[in-house]
């Protein structure tokens, strides 16, 4: 390993080569994390059958999944150990437009419904 | 790598340094993933807005449990959900292997890498296989871009009613009928676009695979091409996250 071009040093940072030094932080998490997921998969799967679609079964389910994509995110795609700006320049373009297109859904949607069959 | 803690914002942005501390193609590979997540969301977003403009139609949305029921040597018995959660534990568990073979990047073990990397292909090539399976279903029951042979009548209605998990079924004429169009042609895209990323994150994995074992990475001193594989690869499980949830689940 050419430490000159994959460590960094102060005064000699080249952007198009830069690679910092990474570490192993064991797989411990990595397989707590699969635990989960599968735990939280099973459940979806329990939940499905013994309660009748509701407004509340898929909010439950929409959740799930949001936990679901935290931990993937977070654990396997390595953000949680990620430099503060990068977590920010990933998580919170997310954020605001996802609630955004949400937002679309419901109301457009809805609109929708009401002109073609609620006359 | 403590240095980076510890340095006030000021002095992150002063140049000299990665603000964000990661590599260059790392940094594009995130903002790629996340303008492939708005991609996936104003899919997930219209099939959405086109399911609810539904509501109080005379043709109702299919319920997914009378469609997607099939499992495979299982013929004519009602297993609604099974098959789509053995596809997903078999892509969670291909997102583990990649991790791991990260993971054995780290601590610099080409041998490790290089059995990691094939197990997740072979995961991958199964989720494609069942893919494969779940649509040819799919199109021989009548599923096709512009119309879609699963609407209920009032017999079929009926028979959904009476329909529990692992009892037995067949579907007759009289069962079924026109229903909304978009339910087929919706599912064709997202599915088929969410299989396309599985099928390139697959090519990219054996690329990289292929990479592992004649040695480049020995010789580059780091395994980030690894790392940069599976961020795509996670981010192909993260959008079937939500493609089950919404397309199966509810």
């Amino acid at each position: 390993m050419s430490s000159s071009h994959h460590t960094h040093t102060e005064g000699e940072y080249i952007p198009e080569t830069y690679v910092p030094h990474s570490e192993s932080h064991g797989t411990k998490s990595l397989w707590r994390t699969f635990w989960i997921l599968l735990a939280i998969t099973l459940v979806d799967f329990v939940i499905y059958f013994i309660a009748d679609p509701s407004l509340f079964r898929n909010i439950v389910f929409i959740a799930f999944g949001i936990v679901k994509a935290i931990l993937i995110v977070g654990i396997f795609m390595h953000l949680n150990y990620e430099a503060k700006f990068l977590r920010y320049m990933i998580v919170l373009p997310a954020i605001v437009f996802l609630s955004y297109l949400v937002w679309l859904l419901m109301v457009e949607g809805n609109y929708v419904s009401l002109v073609k069959y609620f006359q | 790598m403590s240095n980076s803690t510890t340095v006030s914002n000021e002095t992150i942005w002063a140049g000299g340094r990665s603000p964000f501390n990661v590599s260059y193609g790392k940094l594009m590979m995130w903002i790629f993933l996340l303008s492939d997540a708005f991609t996936f969301s104003s899919l997930l977003v219209g099939y959405g807005a086109i399911r609810f403009s539904y509501a109080g139609s005379s043709t109702p949305w299919p319920d997914p449990a009378n469609v997607f029921n099939h499992f495979p040597f299982a013929h004519g018995l009602h297993l609604p959900l099974l098959f789509v959660s053995l596809m997903t534990f078999i892509l969670i568990f291909s997102s583990v292997t990649m991790v791991l073979a990260v993971e054995a990047g780290h601590r610099k073990s080409n041998a490790e890498v290089s059995k990691y990397m094939i197990l997740t292909i072979i995961g991958g090539a199964a989720f494609l296989g069942c893919q494969a399976w779940e649509w040819s279903q799919f199109i021989h029951e009548g599923g096709r871009l512009d119309s879609n042979m699963f609407g209920l009548t009032e017999a079929g209605l009926k028979k959904a009613e009476s329909l529990s998990f692992g009892s037995h079924y067949e579907w007759l004429a009289a069962d079924r009928g026109p229903g909304p169009v978009p339910f087929a042609s919706l599912f064709f895209i997202v599915t088929g676009f969410h299989g396309f990323h599985v099928l390139s994150g697959v090519v990219l994995n054996i690329i990289v695979w292929l990479n592992v074992i004649g040695g480049t990475y020995i010789r580059r001193g780091h395994y980030e091409m690894v790392e940069k594989v599976g961020l795509y690869w996670h981010f192909v499980d993260l959008v079937w996250v939500f493609v089950f949830t919404f397309y199966y689940l509810i």
